[in-house]
């Protein structure tokens, strides 16, 4: 469709952003649809519950982010709500894994990614020739980490939600070093996960936002993603 | 013993000051009990129960003289029956069941919520209700299963020692009422030296492996405990060498630090990526589309 038409479509509203409701992977005007409506609610479900978790969880998680509690009315609203934001980003990281885990398989090109040679060379920005499709191997892990995470807390936080006797004082110890550990590396892969969608890689943060991409963000970030949306033939 | 420093506190639970407060050094309290005196009559159980305002709660008959399985939020001081051969003798092992009061909490190690567990000056290990958020992970920091949650206040609930009563220079009320003599409320030192001297009338008088139950790994207990069969803490339901559990230290003391070093890992790399190379573009020359500054 040409972005004439789709405006014509979509009266005074945004042509681009009126595909990507329920469409993706189609080209409009300069834009690329990359995420559609509902995969972005699904997204954003998952960071808000996880935000939630997050903020009332670090108050209980060391005193010195103590002040953190006041978000929420204090420690005591944090312990009421932190277990139930945890079902919540449970049940909205158990839709995320529902709508992406079948474009999260990896490929030869994916592996190759991910090797410690091929991490390094994509944070060099070094990879421009890579074979990467709609989803980078880096990209991929982030989605299967964030599953086994998400069911790691699920589980250990069911064990420390209940009473000591339902499961036993060994489970629970286990559960505590679970809980912490998972939530420490989960953390941490969030923290470069939002860099990379921002700062590092202008361009990619409107992906899950406005849902579309710029195609020389698509050239650059995932050739052949954008080869396959576009038609083009690789340049020589 | 000096009972007006009793609410001045040593250690607290999720300080941020490490967790020991302690400024002066101040006397030790003890609770001796001495269960080859013990006759089982639960006027202790019943002087706990009136002081502390608990409500009875129902039992359930397990068989036992015992009069609840266990102990409860509503329940603090529970006098247990244990029946045992020793030999060709049968024994009828009673224990006083209750905090301890370490000298090196596990509840307080394990509590989160900063003044919810403290221990005060002269030993004795309090759960601070209002600032309790009932989350019983000091359950699983007790070498001893005492804490227990209420489902009424939604906090943690246990022996305090009758710290109000001690405050204004009484003995615990359990103390008060045990017609025996076999429980006794003062100073540390002396009731350690008063066990020991029951401990040896035991050695010689049929018991050679009566002991006195204080143990090290929890940084000694402020309740004392004498057993006849010193040998066989476990035959009283006593854990043999009790200690801050395992995974308890690992996860505050290793886990943590651990994790909490991943989360400033990730967090530093990142601010020295961009600081280096700065955000990915394409590169010079490269066809760019219309629309391609928008991101």
């Amino acid at each position: 469709m040409t972005r004439m038409a789709a405006v014509e479509q979509n009266g005074m509203g945004d042509a681009a952003m009126a595909r990507a409701r329920k469409t993706e992977d189609v080209v409009v005007g300069d834009e690329i649809v990359r995420e559609r409506l509902s995969a972005r609610l699904v997204h954003w479900s998952v960071a808000l519950t996880f935000f939630i978790c997050l903020f009332t969880g670090l108050p209980i998680w060391t005193p010195y982010l103590g002040f953190l509690a006041s978000l929420f009315g204090g420690l005591h609203v944090c312990r009421v709500l932190h277990p139930w934001a945890g079902v919540a980003f449970a049940a909205a990281s158990l839709l995320m894994f529902a709508q992406w885990a079948s474009q999260m398989l990896l490929t030869r090109a994916d592996r190759e990614f991910i090797t410690p040679r091929g991490m390094l060379k994509y944070f060099q920005y070094r990879n421009e020739d890579a074979d990467i499709g709609k989803y980078n191997g880096g990209q991929k892990m982030l989605f299967w980490a964030a599953a086994l995470g998400a069911l790691g807390l699920l589980l250990s936080g069911i064990v420390m939600w209940l009473p000591q006797p339902v499961f036993g004082q060994w489970l629970r110890q286990v559960s505590y070093i679970l809980h912490d550990t998972a939530f420490s590396l989960f953390f941490a892969m969030i923290i470069g996960h939002i860099y990379l969608g921002t700062a590092a890689e202008p361009g990619t943060f409107r992906s899950i936002v406005r849902g579309t991409v710029t195609k020389s963000w698509a050239r650059l970030h995932h050739p052949r993603w954008y080869r396959d949306v576009t038609g083009e033939q690789p340049r020589s | 013993m000096s009972y007006q420093d009793a609410l001045e506190v040593r250690q607290s639970s999720a300080s941020a000051w490490g967790s020991k407060t302690e400024l002066r050094n101040l006397k030790v309290v003890s609770k001796l009990i001495d269960t080859s005196t013990c006759i089982g009559c639960k006027a202790c159980e019943v002087a706990c129960q009136e002081w502390n305002d608990l409500h009875i709660v129902p039992t359930t008959q397990t068989g036992t003289y015992q009069t609840m399985p266990s102990l409860d939020a509503n329940y603090w001081n529970l006098i247990q029956f244990r029946e045992r051969e020793i030999g060709p003798d049968f024994a009828w092992l009673l224990r006083k069941d209750g905090c301890m009061h370490c000298g090196d909490p596990g509840c307080l190690k394990a509590c989160p919520a900063p003044g919810a567990i403290v221990q005060y000056q002269n030993g004795i290990v309090d759960v601070n209700p209002d600032n309790c958020i009932g989350c019983k992970m000091c359950e699983t920091g007790c070498p001893f299963d005492i804490p227990r949650y209420s489902d009424q206040t939604g906090k943690m609930a246990k022996c305090t020692l009758c710290v109000d009563r001690g405050q204004v220079g009484l003995e615990p009320a359990c103390v008060k009422s045990c017609p025996t003599g076999c429980l006794e409320f003062g100073d540390k030192t002396d009731l350690v030296a008063r066990a020991n001297i029951r401990v040896e009338q035991l050695r010689q008088n049929g018991f050679p492996q009566a002991a006195l139950y204080d143990p090290p790994g929890v940084g000694g207990t402020t309740v004392i405990t004498v057993l006849a069969h010193g040998d066989h803490p476990e035959w009283y339901g006593l854990p043999k060498d009790p200690h801050v559990p395992d995974g308890v230290r690992f996860w505050k003391n290793i886990a943590r630090p651990l994790g909490a070093l991943a989360i400033a890992g990730a967090f530093f790399s990142m601010v020295g990526h961009y600081l280096s190379f700065g955000p990915k573009k394409p590169k010079e020359g490269a066809e760019t589309p219309k629309g391609e500054e928008r991101g």
